[in-house]
């Protein structure tokens, strides 16, 4: 890589670092550490809401998607704007209005302190792996693409996420995520504008010839619990997954929280309500475009740099032979792609779908060797060949122009370090606030605590480094990352929504929560082919069910804290 | 005066239901002819 780009990234790093040291001045209790004192604006928070979301899997996975599986993948998004729409009328009010620290610290006011321990204990276990593997999926990419041992590449991506967070909390966190999501959007924009202006085919002509191979299908209106991209799972499955990762999970909690006011922390998930789609689809569309940028360039048939290399020498022959196959596919699939643009102005519309319906049968055959190419590529290096996520990397430093790999990948860092600053910064506090505190040292000064949620954050980084140095090739890395969370995730939105029913009481709401984590678990390993979209709608509805049965037995709750006023205003 | 929660409601859901119409539109109109 040119040295240019690399000032770029060391010089983006350096930046966000040093403004995140820079306001560690600010935090000098607890509530200004995990909560920047309640304070923050509802645009830097909503900012923050996006950038904790967007991973770097997002901005390399997704556009790979794009790549080879077209747009349907938005679908996963369209309960989200439902989500928070109803987020916004229920828990937000509640857990704004209760001055909590965690989502899991309202469940012991209003039940009792084991299902706070238990839910906060799930957090802890299901972020605390799944944010090593937030590092992981960008640094298995970069040490294949730039020739590193996997170790450089975590520590370049979690030391700059640890450092600012330690020192600088949840203002640091909130302010970095706000200019990272600046670069981020600022690097795809740049990023379509390139691929549009070097298209050798004029826009229209090439968004048909990707209709015709079917990467501009967005909707798939079939009903299926299998299939994981549809319609109804998009708005069913997606609108449970997102009440449950945006209403209790802490690192999402956290970041409305630290709002002014409910008002505010309303606004902000409105914000993501309003344009995570839009964003999502326009990262599936640059994936479209550098499809088609492949039609009339040399596109690689690996796009795993290091997977290539070592198939060629362990396999030599094969290898040759598919190359041969490749160039062949690849050029007929040229020729036919030029014809269909041609027609399109040329030729009436029996020859303009002709010429669309040869260019479909040669994509065809180009996947035809693509899939055998991946297949020998596993049997050579015996691990999973899913290439998707190397896909954007390799066309960014291969096809870009001169400094726009270093944009893309500060772009791909910043998001990455934004969703690990405000994992860690979460795990921090429910690690604090409801065990240290809550069960070992109840009395405590306010820099005894600081001390322990900075020390709190420093070794959760730790163990997220040291996870994502084994977490090495896991296939489809965004499905790993949300399957990881949807075990529990439904039953801990189950949880918060008996909470909001007067009559539950606590061991309702336990047992019911436990019922909702084997229910899961039961679906998850007797009808595995059942989609993780799905387990969320499951286990929130058993706990649901079964709280609401047990609903009278046992002690009733604390005063005062059964029947949280709604404010639907 | 801070917009009523009904109206940022409706807001939203309209917003939605432009975007997923904007993107059946364009799904249909670069569909493969039949």
């Amino acid at each position: 890589m040119h040295w240019i780009e690399w000032v770029i990234i060391i010089g983006w790093l350096a930046y966000i670092i040093w403004d995140g040291v820079r306001r560690t001045r600010g935090t000098k209790n607890i509530e200004g550490y995990f909560l920047a004192d309640r304070n923050l604006p509802w645009w830097a928070v909503g900012l923050s809401v996006m950038a904790t979301q967007l991973s770097a899997i997002t901005l390399i996975g997704t556009t790979g998607q794009g790549a080879t599986d077209g747009l349907r993948f938005v679908q996963f998004y369209f309960g989200l704007p439902i989500a928070m729409v109803i987020l916004g009328v229920t828990l937000v009010p509640f857990l704004h209005r209760a001055k909590v620290y965690t989502a899991y610290e309202y469940l012991e006011r209003r039940f009792d302190p084991k299902t706070r321990s238990l839910t906060s204990l799930l957090f802890l276990l299901s972020r605390g792996m799944s944010c090593g593997t937030i590092i992981a999926a960008p640094a298995v990419v970069f040490s294949a693409i730039l020739g590193w041992d996997l170790y450089w590449s975590v520590a370049l991506i979690g030391i700059p996420a640890i450092a600012y967070t330690v020192y600088g909390g949840a203002a640091a966190v909130a302010w970095a995520d706000v200019k990272q999501m600046y670069l981020i959007v600022a690097a795809l924009f740049a990023i379509v504008a390139v691929l549009v202006y070097q298209m050798p085919i004029p826009i229209d002509d090439a968004f048909r010839i990707a209709g015709a191979a079917g990467r501009l299908r967005v909707f798939d209106f079939s009903f299926s619990l299998t299939e994981t991209y549809t319609f109804w799972s998009g708005i069913i499955g997606g609108t449970f997954l997102m009440l449950s990762y945006f209403g209790t999970d802490q690192s999402q909690v956290q970041r409305y929280l630290s709002a002014k006011s409910v008002d505010e922390a309303r606004s902000s998930l409105l914000m993501s309500a309003y344009w995570k789609i839009p964003l999502q689809a326009m990262i599936l569309v640059i994936g479209v475009l550098v499809f088609l940028f492949y039609l009339f360039q040399p596109a690689p048939m690996l796009y795993n740099p290091r997977h290539a290399e070592q198939t060629r020498e362990r396999e030599p022959a094969a290898y040759a032979a598919l190359e041969a196959r490749y160039a062949a596919a690849v050029g007929a699939r040229q020729t036919a792609a030029r014809s269909a643009s041609d027609a399109q102005h040329d030729g009436d519309a029996a020859a303009q779908r002709a010429a669309l319906q040869q260019f479909r049968d040669r994509d065809a055959e180009v996947s035809e060797v693509r899939t055998d190419a991946l297949a020998t590529a596993a049997r050579a290096t015996g691990q999973s060949s899913r290439d998707v996520n190397y896909i954007m990397p390799r066309f960014v430093l291969d096809k870009l122009p001169l400094g726009f790999a270093g944009i893309f990948l500060s772009a791909v860092l910043a998001a990455a370090m934004s969703s690990i600053a405000a994992e860690l910064n979460s795990l921090s506090t429910a690690t604090i606030v409801d065990f240290y505190q809550r069960w070992f040292r109840r009395e405590a000064p306010e820099a005894h605590y600081l001390r322990m949620g900075k020390i709190a954050t420093a070794l959760w980084g730790l163990f997220a480094c040291v996870v994502a140095t084994y977490a090495a090739t896991l296939g489809s890395l965004i499905e790993v990352v949300n399957r990881f969370g949807s075990f529990f995730y439904g039953s801990i939105l189950g949880v918060f929504i008996l909470a909001m029913i007067p009559r539950v009481r606590a061991f309702g709401a336990f047992v019911g929560m436990l019922c909702g984590m084997a229910a899961v678990g039961a679906v998850s390993f007797g009808i595995p082919s059942v989609s993780f979209l799905w387990h969320n709608v499951i286990g929130a509805v058993t706990v649901v069910v079964v709280g609401l049965v047990l609903g009278g037995i046992g002690k009733p709750s604390p005063a005062g804290s059964t029947a949280p006023t709604a404010d639907t205003a | 005066m801070p917009t009523p929660f009904r109206t940022t409601l409706w807001r939203v859901l309209l917003v939605q239901l432009v975007t997923l119409v904007l993107l059946w539109l364009m799904q249909n109109h670069y569909a493969m002819p039949a």
